[in-house]
């Protein structure tokens, strides 16, 4: 239960942050940051933690994506674990979506656990898979007209 | 109750549920195996969109969205972390740091690549330390190759520190001395050719 508890302890204000920092998986994996200024036009593989607040237009593979508010991605996103603050156009493939207050998201979010917050604005299908489905996803299914 | 509530403010108590047990992240579960097919060469838009400007109410069942500042006390710097891989082009009007691999151009302003970063392709910055891998080229104004750099490629500067340990095979040129408009292409806009002064009338 390491990186989950990272990313839930992540969350909280150090000041709350239970124990003498605890937080062990963090100092090994630090989550891959791209700042509002960052622009990636291409692929991205990551076998850990992917924040954007910046702007990333191709295809997205990682455990766990967090679009910042502010942030912009344009393509698939491939991944465990996804959370929505910011702006997404395209399709995701994860079994657990959180998508936040405030965010923008176009396209198709293939789910198994989806939560929308009060607030986001949501244009497009979500298409309810089991989990067995993202667990077998060698490849992604061709974008129908 | 009293005793295994203790540390938690009352403001924990609505902590979000969202996060159902789930197969752990960092096992070596089958994880989707991305296809590798990257989107045809368009322009990217620098600036990302601003979000649209209003603020709905925050419900209690969802989580703020992490807070980037306190991750090692580093302040909103952007940073690709070892594990990250990226094929294509990395655009940065900010400073970057680069722990992983990537295949493609960096355009960056200060560029700090870690000791077990590997680029392909050409870095372009105003300021370009080097302590892992580049094969390709770097165009910076200020470059330095740390000890433990390993450059294969020119390197195109104004100024540059070469410490020792540091492994390079290529050319220096010490140029760029022209303002700070080099790295980008110079502009494709022909100079003004005499204008055609024969124009038939």
């Amino acid at each position: 239960m390491n990186g989950k508890f990272m990313l839930t302890s992540a969350r909280r204000s150090p000041a709350q942050r239970p124990g003498p920092s605890a937080v062990p998986g963090e100092a090994q994996t630090p989550p891959s940051f791209l700042g509002p200024g960052v622009g990636i036009q291409g692929a991205l593989e990551i076998d850990g933690e992917l924040v954007v607040a910046g702007y990333v237009r191709g295809h997205i593979a990682a455990v766990r994506l967090v679009i910042a508010a502010g942030g912009y991605v344009e393509g698939d996103v491939v991944a465990r674990d996804v959370v929505i603050a910011g702006k997404l156009s395209g399709r995701v493939f994860a079994p657990t979506v959180s998508i936040e207050a405030g965010a923008e998201v176009e396209g198709r979010i293939f789910h198994t656990n989806l939560i929308v917050a009060q607030g986001a604005h949501v244009d497009g299908r979500m298409p309810w898979r089991p989990v067995s489905y993202f667990e077998t996803l060698d490849h992604l299914p061709e974008i129908r007209p | 109750m009293s005793f295994f509530n203790r540390n938690e403010k009352p403001g924990d108590a609505p902590q979000p549920k969202a996060q159902p047990a789930q197969p752990q992240a960092n096992n070596a579960a089958p994880k989707p195996e991305p296809p590798r097919q990257v989107p045809a060469p368009i322009l990217k838009p620098n600036a990302a969109p601003t979000p649209s400007a209003f603020t709905p109410t925050p419900t209690p069942a969802s989580p703020p969205t992490p807070s980037f500042t306190s991750k090692a006390g580093a302040p909103m710097a952007s940073v690709i972390s070892k594990a990250l891989k990226i094929t294509g082009e990395l655009e940065s009007t900010e400073d970057i740091q680069i722990d992983g691999q990537i295949e493609g151009d960096v355009r960056g302003v200060g560029v700090k690549i870690g000791q077990n970063a590997k680029v392909k392709g050409t870095v372009y910055g105003d300021e370009v330390e080097l302590a892992g891998t580049i094969e390709g080229r770097i165009e910076s104004k200020k470059v330095i190759l740390t000890g433990t750099a390993r450059m294969t490629g020119d390197i195109v500067h104004q100024d540059i520190k070469i410490e020792s340990g540091a492994y390079v095979s290529g050319n220096l040129k010490p140029e760029l001395n022209k303002a700070d408009s080099k790295p980008v292409s110079k502009p494709a806009v022909a100079a003004p050719s005499p204008v055609s002064a024969t124009t038939a009338h």
